[in-house]
């Protein structure tokens, strides 16, 4: 579903245009994972050739296997993700229900508190592992993967972000026909409010779980040695004076293959929802 | 506006109003108290694990505390005089201004503009859904490799370019604004097709019949995005303001990435490009001086919210009369 | 819509699931009573210890270890702090590197005094003495059994050398490289010889290496901040800027990105050597340039140290009495010997220094040079350890090396040398 013509209709210069612009663009975004693939297909040396290589090598799969007898890097893959797919289960979940109640219900104390979560973004994060370490030893939940979990399992940004897709993505009508036909609020939230916001979802969803993927140093300082998640396993490759970047890329490359497909995945959610068409005038 | 009413009483014989049933009372309730029950999942995780580290800062900002310090004193609001007469703060305070502007500023207008070329008919669209936002997703190591190729100031490739093509080199360490152009490049990069999906994702939820409408009256493609489009999307874009408002002014990794010095806090040999986050990280973990950290971390706190706040108007004017009031 | 409802229930599930699954896997408190005892040990980049590990744990079969790595420094001692400052997370052995072990002295207080938990027959004479001595807080307390270091050496280009006009053998660089007086009038000699290139990498390696050889660094004993008095340091600062504005330095950042494309290509005729630094000129410089380096004893005004770190056990330790033993039979020269083999870290310990694997070893890449010796030798050349005050690693690192870097972009060192002041001021206030 598209919101403009059909590009037919145009003339060919603007679909022209149009592809080109596309093209460019994903090119100067795919650019750095050809090249980290490259680069873990050859060798660290070819980082400083005056002309770089632009085919792949054959030392990929040799490299790879390499980095899975450095790190336990299958542990680390299923340690992220539980991590990862449990963070962003809740976070869409739980963003869409507060989303849902600030955006549709009137309630005492609505705004200041949809203000203050908002306003609780602005905080800089750089020192909070200092007390949330302290906490989490507090509950003993130090090196366990519950201290990576619990404190992103729903977050502002989400709330915010729901907030403000359904405002516009959710119209009044079909909540008031959902309560008309004696739907509970619940009821509502479920087969009229999550149907219109598959795309806020998939594009939530696609955000949180790779801010959970990439994340490094709160879990390189709660989790324990043996038990990694993936971004701190490949961080173990980095290690001596010199480093061999072909063996840290592939690492990346291969920890990058899982955020690929979830994307993928997800990024077919990212049409219309079916709301449109559904309100009359 | 209506809001999630409760369900009209049904009809009664004639003879007066009944008494609410069992199901109206219950419906009453489920519309009085869901709206708490839903917000609580962020409350209470909030309360948990939020809330506790928010208090800590703010606590430890009025104290001389240095980590591993067992009887640090308190020193009430003296940590922030010290800030306001710190040339490294102000320093960093224009450091950080400089590169959210230089970012913030074109990544919501490619943003946005990428938006509405993915909103059109393509073939594949998944594929380039995933393919602007993949740059998000790379990897740190990669991005900082990358970089320090295309911008090292004697074997980069920029400028190898600018030299074959008989320009000065540019001295992209050295030189404050350049510094600063580099590191927004850096942030552009990873960044804007993450806003753009946002935008694109808002944009699948607009009603087609008022686009119909003005396609009927003739309106070109162009006028339609300006005219209905943009400020329909207002919320999104208030969302999306704020949120590269507030990111824009807490950058921290790329200028870290972008310092030649590995690992380094400087943001630069004359912290040419350290940015507040990383003066705050630096007091903390290199200097020690978590109450003076702390400091930092609540005024950068109190620049955001003004910045954020004047943005959001500044938003929802610009969104309000650019076409259809609302 | 119907699955949506089984989404909402699999999440949960899931969550549930997740939380149940880490949660059990049991509280390892550190020991039963049946005298198992769990110790842990973290350390940072290459230490060369797995092999180590299990060997002690089958001489001890009731000790259990676990080993944290953490590839990169920066990132080990970030979470270092982070667990010193929230008081415990911190594990029973624990590495600190040279560089961030001033600032661990200052809080000697957080650490055990390893004379006191440590074996009685672990004593001051297994060590090079500057290294012990490196080791000790103010009070004498010994916080640190020294584990590897970095003895100082030249290393430089012999056909760059040759190309200048310069002498490139043993014994002729030896007069070039005898005192730092000679060294810069080389460098300006090649500078001149070749027409422009740059005789060293980077200025603040060599700086460091002049301000290590003081009597008296950037804090007295008093922790007094010496910078406006001390005429040494002033001294080292003056020659080394000379050098910068006459063309000397390739202006490079070591470790840095374009540091390793200029072993590449050749720009710099010499650097600073440390014993850990000739794997890296030979994997940044690459096969290309094999049998052109070469590493020579001749250090200007001897030698000196640049790297190596210790170990430590925490307060916070619930065994420190395994733990100091564990750590004291880690660093015996047995041990480090094998460490050295397995990972080329330079022993601290006498006896390791006097050993015939150690002494035979030679570097293919550097001609052969019998490297093993030659470091061992270097090591005995540093007379004393300079103390270092805490706050004396963020002035080399944070001050002293951006100023520099700032001479080298094309600040004046008188401007760069006010800022070193005052910024060594705010480190130290």
């Amino acid at each position: 579903m598209t919101l403009g013509l059909p590009l037919r209709r145009r003339r060919n210069g603007s679909r022209f245009f149009v592809y080109a612009t596309l093209i460019a663009f994903v090119a100067g975004s795919l650019f750095p994972f050809y090249w980290s693939f490259l680069v873990a297909s050859r060798d660290t040396g070819m980082l400083s050739d005056h002309l770089p290589p632009l085919l792949p090598g054959g030392n990929f799969w040799s490299n790879a296997a390499r980095v899975f007898d450095a790190v336990p890097f299958w542990k680390a893959l299923g340690n992220s993700l539980v991590v990862s797919g449990t963070v962003t289960l809740t976070t869409v979940l739980f963003s869409a229900l507060a989303g849902f109640a600030f955006a549709k219900m009137r309630f005492r104390g609505s705004n200041g508190l949809f203000v203050f979560i908002v306003v609780t973004l602005a905080v800089p994060t750089q020192l909070g592992v200092i007390p949330l370490f302290i906490m989490m030893s507090d509950l003993g939940w130090a090196g366990h993967l519950q201290a990576v979990i619990v404190p992103n399992l729903v977050t502002a940004f989400g709330v915010f972000w729901m907030r403000q897709y359904i405002v516009d993505a959710v119209p009044y009508e079909l909540i008031e026909a959902a309560r008309v036909d004696g739907c509970s609020v619940f009821g509502t939230f479920v087969h009229v409010c999550l149907p219109a916001i598959r795309p806020a979802a998939a594009v939530l969803a696609m955000f949180t779980f790779m801010m959970s993927w990439n994340d490094f140093l709160w879990p390189l300082i709660v989790l324990d040695a043996g038990n990694p998640t993936v971004q701190v396993a490949l961080e173990k490759l980095q290690s001596g004076h010199y480093v061999d970047y072909s063996l840290v890329l592939a690492g990346t490359t291969l920890a990058t293959i899982p955020i690929l497909i979830v994307f993928l995945l997800l990024g077919r959610q990212i049409v219309a929802g079916i709301m449109q068409g559904a309100v009359k005038g | 506006m209506t809001t999630l009413a409760e369900k009209p009483a049904r009809q009664d014989a004639p003879g007066g109003p009944a008494r609410p049933t069992l199901r109206q009372r219950l419906s009453r309730w489920d519309v009085k108290f869901s709206p708490y029950v839903y917000i609580a999942p962020f409350f209470v995780v909030f309360g948990l694990t939020g809330l506790f580290p928010l208090l800590y800062t703010a606590y430890v900002s009025l104290f001389d505390w240095e980590i591993g310090d067992d009887d640090p004193s308190f020193v009430g609001l003296e940590n922030f005089v010290t800030l306001f007469g710190d040339p490294q703060f102000w320093n960093a305070v224009v450091n950080t201004i400089s590169i959210f502007l230089l970012s913030s500023v074109p990544q919501v207008i490619i943003a946005v503009l990428l938006a509405a070329l993915l909103s059109l008919r393509l073939r594949f669209p998944a594929g380039w859904r995933v393919g602007v936002l993949l740059p998000y997703s790379a990897s740190l190591v990669a991005l900082g490799i990358i970089f320090a190729n295309l911008f090292g100031p004697r074997y980069g490739l920029i400028n190898a370019t600018l030299e074959t093509l008989g320009l000065d080199r540019v001295e992209w360490q050295a030189n404050r604004f350049a510094g600063h152009l580099a590191i927004a490049t850096m942030v552009n990069w990873r960044w804007t097709g993450y806003n753009a999906l946002i935008v694109l994702a808002a944009m699948q939820a607009l009603s087609r019949d008022v686009y119909e409408a003005a396609v009927v009256d003739g309106a070109g493609a162009v006028r339609r995005f300006f005219s209905i489009t943009l400020p329909m999307l207002r919320p999104t874009l208030i969302f999306v303001v704020i949120t590269s408002t507030i990111g824009g002014l807490q950058i921290f990794t790329e200028p870290k990435l972008f310092d030649a010095m590995p690992g380094s806090n400087n943001g630069g040999s004359q912290h040419q490009f350290q940015t507040l986050t990383l003066y705050l990280y630096k007091s903390a973990f290199e200097g020690f001086d978590l109450g003076y950290a702390s400091a930092i971390a609540w005024v950068l706190f109190l620049l955001i919210v003004l910045i954020a706040l004047a943005n959001f108007l500044i938003t929802r004017r610009i969104a309000a009369t650019t076409g259809l009031k609302r | 819509m119907r699955h949506l409802h089984k989404g909402v229930s699999f999440a949960i599930g899931l969550a549930v699931l997740g939380a149940s699954l880490t949660a059990c896997g049991g509280g390892s408190s550190g020991s039963s009573g049946d005298g198992r005892i769990e110790l842990s040990i973290g350390t940072f980049t290459e230490f060369g210890y797995e092999d180590l590990i299990t060997e002690y744990e089958r001489l001890h079969p009731n000790i259990t270890i676990t080993h944290h790595k953490t590839g990169e420094g920066g990132p080990y001692h970030q979470n270092l702090i982070t667990k010193l400052a929230a008081g415990n997370g911190l594990e029973d052995v624990v590495a600190v590197e040279e560089g961030h072990f001033s600032d661990i002295i200052d809080k000697s207080s957080k650490f055990n005094d390893l004379t006191e938990i440590g074996p009685a027959d672990v004593t001051a004479d297994r060590w090079l003495d500057w290294k012990y001595e490196a080791g000790r807080d103010s009070d004498g307390r010994l916080i640190g059994y020294g584990t590897d270091i970095g003895p100082l050496a030249m290393c430089y280009r012999r056909d760059l050398l040759e190309a200048a006009g310069l002498p490139s053998d043993p014994e002729g660089v030896k007069s070039l490289f005898a005192t730092w007086e000679s060294y810069f009038a080389a460098g300006d000699a090649y500078v001149a010889g070749s027409g422009g290139g740059a005789w060293f990498d980077a200025s603040s390696q060599l700086f460091n290496s002049m301000v290590n050889q003081l009597d008296i660094g950037y804090l007295d004993r008093d922790d007094n901040l010496t910078i406006e008095s001390n005429p040494g340091i002033k001294a080292a600062w003056d020659r080394i800027t000379g050098a910068i504005q006459r063309g000397q330095s390739a202006t490079l950042v070591a470790f840095g990105n374009e540091w390793k494309t200029g072993f590449q290509q050749g720009s710099f005729a010499t650097t600073v050597c440390p014993s850990w630094m000739l794997g890296v000129v030979e994997e940044n410089a690459g096969p290309a340039n094999a049998g052109k380096w070469a590493v020579t004893d001749a250090f200007p005004n001897g030698g000196g140290n640049w790297g190596g770190s210790y170990l430590t056990v925490p307060k916070q330790s619930a065994h420190p009495k395994e733990a100091a033993e564990f750590a004291a039979w880690l660093t015996a020269p047995e041990q480090q010997l094998k460490a050295f083999q397995a990972r080329g870290n330079f022993p601290s310990q006498q006896q390791a220094l006097t050993s015939p694997q150690l002494l035979e070893q030679t570097e293919p890449y550097f001609g052969d040079t019998k490297v093993g010796e030659l470091y061992a030798e270097q090591a005995r050349k540093v007379t004393r350890a300079q103390y270092k005050g805490p706050g004396d690693g963020q002035i080399q690192e944070n001050v002293t090396m951006p100023a520099l870097q700032s001479v080298e972009q094309g600040t004046s060192p008188g401007e760069a040398w006010q800022r070193v002041v005052d910024e060594a001021k705010r480190v130290v206030k």
